[in-house]
């Protein structure tokens, strides 16, 4: 990970010392420079192995409370305990507003559930 | 549907590209019950499958090998320099990538960001700043080259460059990702103003002066290029957009109108006189005042601010044309603290928002209960005497008669600028970010 990252910023560095007459203009064309930033490094995160049952297997729905989407939350958490019966639904609210991090439910989720629903409302 | 895009590039830049996300009609804030359940029973409106089948499938289905590996994810390369074009060709591409603003752009040659450069004594692979769209998205980092690129496409000339440096390193974008469509606005002050040939006078804030608006249209490009911002459906949702955006209010405080004993903005922030400094402001919207009245400026001003309704509500912003400040000066009011401290304490909440936000108080009031009881008895749509921008949510004890201290006065904000023609002002939602030096950025 440190040598990637060494090698992208050497990279980047070495990029100041070649001058644009370098690259060179056909008669009429002109070379401009690029006007975006440096994205990040992005580290993939493997998904989780899916059960290949949900029967007698915990599930946690997780509210994120966006303002006024409760009624939409709790008719998914029923239409889903009707629907699929012999799995245990449980519906949590998320900690603080929707964009504060919960980590102590993502860990009871860990602990205690075989999967999470995750609902981002609008 | 509108989020798609939102949902699955968030997906990807958080490190997992496959997450299964299922989509419901939009929005689901606001709908009654029976509809939601029509929702939940109904099909995703993305796969047109039913919805609940979707979700379920999507916590049973196998992975695929892809889905289970960890690594890097490619990001596009950067290259420093794009291949040579013809301008007409260059001015479309940019365009088309979504470089610009709309307008037309000076094209950045590497011998117009040298000029560019030439302003600061700062090094071209100095590292700036990062800046995102808003918390939830990832930062993009930016050297003061990269900054100068974005100042030429604005069309800046090099002296205003410190000034702009000092604005993109503060980090914060131009172009949040809210639905809400927020605009920026950005005030300049010190020996700068005058270096650069800034407008303090007639027309401060119009479409007139090259450093006003060029300054205020590279944080927007910057914003863009830089911040990884502004990308409708990705990371900008604003649903109506603002127009305040493309120039995001640039304009220089009128240090030579203020009135006797009133500070200089920068100097009200604990910079000295002499340092040049840009402070930055977050808010949706101004209203231009121009009204005659046989009231004195200061209760017309207070009178706006009790009605004034936006997104915003626990915060304002006041810009004062020199005239408007003398006047409010004349009336005992010696600093722009005393001022602020007066429309704070003077000021009410129209009873249809104060009700509709403290709901406790009026089960309260309805119970019999003082002092809510003696609000209510005036009448539901009364002004009840609770300030809305004391610092802190109305839900707060914020009693008018009890506001002793000056905690409080940072809620409401006041600049001067303009040429003295007219007893105009403005007002707005606006509340301070911050403030940063641009000597250093010399």
């Amino acid at each position: 990970m440190k040598n990637r990252s060494a090698f992208y910023i050497l990279l980047f560095l070495l990029s100041f010392m070649i001058p644009s007459s370098l690259i060179c203009a056909e008669e009429g064309k002109i070379v401009v420079m690029n006007p975006r930033g440096i994205q990040p490094e992005i580290r993939k995160i493997p998904m989780a192995k899916r059960p290949a049952t949900l029967d007698n297997k915990t599930v946690y729905i997780v509210d994120t409370k966006y303002p006024n989407t409760k009624p939409f939350v709790e008719e998914l958490y029923a239409a889903l305990k009707t629907k699929y019966p012999k799995t245990t639904w449980v519906l949590k609210e998320k900690f603080g507003g929707y964009m504060d991090d919960d980590p102590a439910l993502w860990k009871e989720i860990k602990e205690k559930a075989s999967g999470a629903i995750v609902l981002v409302g609008h | 549907m509108r989020f798609q895009e939102l949902a699955s590039t968030t997906a990807f830049k958080k490190g997992i590209p496959n997450l299964r996300i299922h989509y419901t009609p939009h929005p689901i804030t606001d709908r009654p019950a029976e509809l939601c359940r029509e929702y939940v029973a109904g099909n995703d409106p993305v796969s047109g499958k039913p919805m609940l089948e979707e979700i379920f499938s999507g916590l049973t289905m196998p992975l695929s090998a892809i889905d289970a590996k960890a690594g890097f994810l490619e990001r596009e390369p950067r290259p420093r320099f794009f291949p040579a074009d013809t301008p007409e060709n260059l001015m479309e591409f940019f365009y088309n990538q979504g470089y610009t603003d709309g307008n037309p752009i000076i094209l950045p040659t590497e011998e117009k960001v040298k000029e560019m450069l030439n302003a600061t004594s700062h090094q071209p692979d100095e590292w700036v700043g990062q800046m995102r769209p808003s918390p939830p998205h990832e930062a993009w980092y930016y050297t003061v080259e990269m900054v100068a690129v974005n100042a030429v496409m604005a069309g800046a000339k090099p002296e205003y460059f410190p000034v702009i440096l000092a604005v993109a390193s503060k980090g914060a974008t131009s172009m949040i990702s809210s639905t809400s469509s927020f605009a920026r606005m950005v005030v300049v002050n010190g020996p700068i103003v005058k270096e650069i040939g800034m407008n303090t006078g007639i027309g401060a804030m119009g479409p007139v002066n090259r450093a006003n608006s060029t300054i205020g249209r590279s944080w927007t490009l910057i914003s863009k290029n830089l911040g990884n911002s502004g990308k409708p459906g990705e990371t900008y949702l604003g649903s109506q957009g603002n127009q305040l955006n493309y120039n995001n209010i640039c304009f220089p405080e009128n240090e030579e109108g203020l009135p006797k004993g009133w500070e200089p903005l920068h100097v009200q922030k604990g910079f000295d006189k002499s340092e040049s400094v840009v402070s930055v402001f977050s808010g949706w919207s101004l209203n231009d005042i121009a009204w005659y009245s046989p009231l004195p400026q200061h209760e017309v001003i207070r009178g706006w601010l009790e009605h004034f309704f936006s997104f915003g509500v626990t915060q304002a912003t006041l810009i004062l044309d020199p005239i408007v400040a003398a006047d409010v000066a004349s009336k005992g009011y010696n600093t722009k603290n005393a001022f602020a401290k007066y429309l704070i304490e003077k000021t009410g909440t129209p009873g249809w928002l104060y009700w509709s936000e403290n709901r406790d108080n009026l089960k309260k009031a309805k119970e019999g209960i003082e002092p809510f009881a003696g609000w209510l008895k005036r009448g539901e749509d009364a002004v009840v005497p609770v300030s809305r921008y004391m610092g802190r949510r109305m839900g707060g004890s914020g009693l008018l008669a009890t506001t002793e201290n000056n905690e409080s006065i940072t809620s409401i904000h006041i600049v001067v600028t303009g040429g003295g023609t007219n007893t105009f002002w403005s007002g707005g939602d606006f509340g301070y970010i911050g403030s940063t030096s641009v000597d250093f950025w010399r």
